[in-house]
């Protein structure tokens, strides 16, 4: 489900890049409110629990073995900000460290994986976890962690303009991948709070989601939607967008300069202006997220 | 392992390894996106990068068949969808997508060969990162081999109990034993978690790493990211207009 660098086309990543932003912005502060700074190591331990996971095999039928993916764990024992950002740790390291997932398209796949895939594993157990239907809810989480989270990153694959045949295969590794997720979540839920109950958490019925958070996952999810169906139509549309075509054009005109020869083919290839373009949407959105961070940072204090 | 290899390449010594961990995240961007947004001649732009690739690893005294070799681990993935684009009848796109993929995988392992990780964090942090993000992937990247290698030996010791395939007739009862398992090593972890915290609160951890170099751009950085990001670009820009 790791998405590599080159599948995306610059609309779909950019604009998710962007979303992913705050998604994790949010999550990282909601986490630090219940694991302060010096229990850091907890929640880097437990990353390395998950990625160690990987090393016990589940007979999944048929003579083959599944493993652990881990967002729905951790999501019930660690609750669901604290899950999201260890996610987020995991798929950073993955993509640095092990090639596993590209960079550029670092927002699509911690937002597929870490933000939407941990929250649709939350859910169920958030909702239903502490009535009778709890090992319902444990199962429907991991289930649900999976699924999403691919349906995800094929409709952002789609969109791209892969084609459906290359995605249907995959569809099919994930629908039968997803209830095997869900079996192994539960089962180890189970043996877990045989060993200790305080592992797992109670899920805490009537809070109210807080209005921050919901408001910065509207921002998140409208600004995914506007920025997708807006480079749906045409993949690589994103330089259409008056402002950051209006960029791009400076910037090509600041780099064409000293190239005065090779003005013609600056203007003549498209590939220049969507590359400008994509350093533009990026420059554009790097700044924004540093003034946004400099801004709490001052409130913090 | 993997990590092994990529902390000694990353400790080796080069005009590459001494750079400012932001100038390499810069060229990386860079390349990256000039690499992305590549429709025409790909095959022209995919070999030209290649030989600039290969040239920085030489240039870093990496070795380049094993670093070339190790980022063909995006491959079987890769190949796997060039396939089945092949079979939908769009084989270039496959092609395409496989060299960008390993392209940029090859980019992303010449960075992190040439930088160690916590410097790498460093100027990701520097550069405005959620520190306590990085906090978090710094010590997931410190504790994932330990415990790796615990899941392994108890994966190990539960095969020389008689735990295979074939010593467990039913597969519920095997399903079981792994989620235990998974369950012991859920436990373990979370208790070194609490081990490490009383350690580093005992030597006086405040809550933040200090380092003992601090970063510093020197002037031989700016000129290595303004080189490193020109490079791609000029390529892509030959190529365009030599088509």
């Amino acid at each position: 489900m790791h998405i590599p660098d080159g599948y995306l086309s610059t609309g779909v990543w950019a604009t998710l890049d962007a979303a992913a932003v705050p998604a994790v912005v949010v999550m990282a502060r909601q986490a630090q409110r219940r694991f302060d700074d010096a229990r850091v190591p907890l929640l880097g331990v437990m990353g390395a629990f998950v990625f160690a996971a990987q090393m016990i095999n589940f007979p999944a039928g048929l003579g083959t073995s599944a493993h652990l993916l881990g967002g729905a764990l951790l999501a019930v024992t660690l609750g669901a900000p604290a899950a999201t950002v260890v996610m987020t740790a995991i798929i950073a390291i993955q993509a640095l460290v092990f090639q596993d997932g590209g960079i550029l398209v670092l927002g699509p796949n911690i937002l597929n994986m870490a933000v939407i895939g941990v929250w649709a594993g939350y859910l169920p157990f958030r909702l239903a976890g502490s009535g009778r239907w709890r090992n319902l809810a444990i199962f429907a989480g991991g289930a649900a962690s999976v699924l999403v989270s691919a349906i995800c990153a094929l409709a952002e694959l789609k969109l791209s303009g892969l084609p459906d045949k290359a995605l249907g295969v995959s569809s099919v590794v994930f629908l039968i991948s997803a209830p095997i997720e869900g079996a192994i979540t539960l089962a180890v839920v189970k043996a877990l709070e045989a060993i200790r109950p305080g592992f797992v958490r109670q899920p805490e019925p009537g809070r109210r989601l807080n209005a921050s958070l919901l408001a910065a996952g509207m921002a998140s999810i409208f600004l995914a939607a506007v920025g997708v169906l807006y480079s749906s139509p045409a993949p690589d549309g994103i330089e259409q967008t008056g402002l950051i075509s209006g960029l791009a054009a400076r910037v090509k005109v600041l780099v064409s300069t000293p190239f005065s020869g090779y003005e013609a083919a600056f203007l003549s290839g498209t590939w220049s202006r969507k590359a400008a373009a994509g350093l533009a949407g990026l420059a554009i959105i790097y700044l924004v997220c540093l003034m946004i961070g400099r801004l709490a940072r001052k409130r913090s204090v | 392992m993997h990590h092994v290899v990529l902390e000694r390449w990353s400790r080796r010594s080069s005009a590459l390894h001494r750079a400012d961990p932001r100038a390499k995240i810069a060229i990386l961007v860079v390349f990256l996106v000039v690499l992305a947004t590549a429709h025409r001649d790909v095959a022209l732009f995919a070999a030209g990068s290649a030989v600039l690739l290969c040239g920085a690893s030489v240039w870093a005294r990496l070795p380049l068949a094993a670093v070339v070799m190790r980022a063909a681990v995006v491959l079987p993935f890769s190949l796997a969808f060039a396939a089945v684009c092949w079979m939908a009848g769009d084989a270039q796109r496959g092609l395409q997508l496989a060299a960008k993929s390993y392209l940029s995988a090859l980019a992303v392992l010449l960075l992190v060969s040439t930088t160690a990780l916590p410097r790498l964090l460093r100027g990701l942090e520097s550069l405005g990162a959620p520190r306590f993000l990085l906090m978090v992937a710094q010590f997931l990247y410190r504790y994932l081999f330990v415990t790796s290698e615990e899941a392994q030996h108890m994966a190990k010791a539960a095969q020389s109990r008689g735990a295979t395939a074939a010593g467990m007739a039913k597969r519920q009862a095997r399903f079981r034993a792994a989620a235990g398992a998974l369950a012991v090593l859920f436990a373990r972890s979370y208790g070194r978690a609490g081990e490490i915290h009383r350690a580093m609160a005992a030597r006086g951890f405040q809550g933040h790493f200090e380092t003992l170099t601090p970063l510093r751009f020197r002037s031989i950085d700016a000129l290595i990211a303004v080189t490193g990001s020109l490079a791609p670009v000029a390529l892509r820009l030959a190529i365009e207009r030599l088509s």
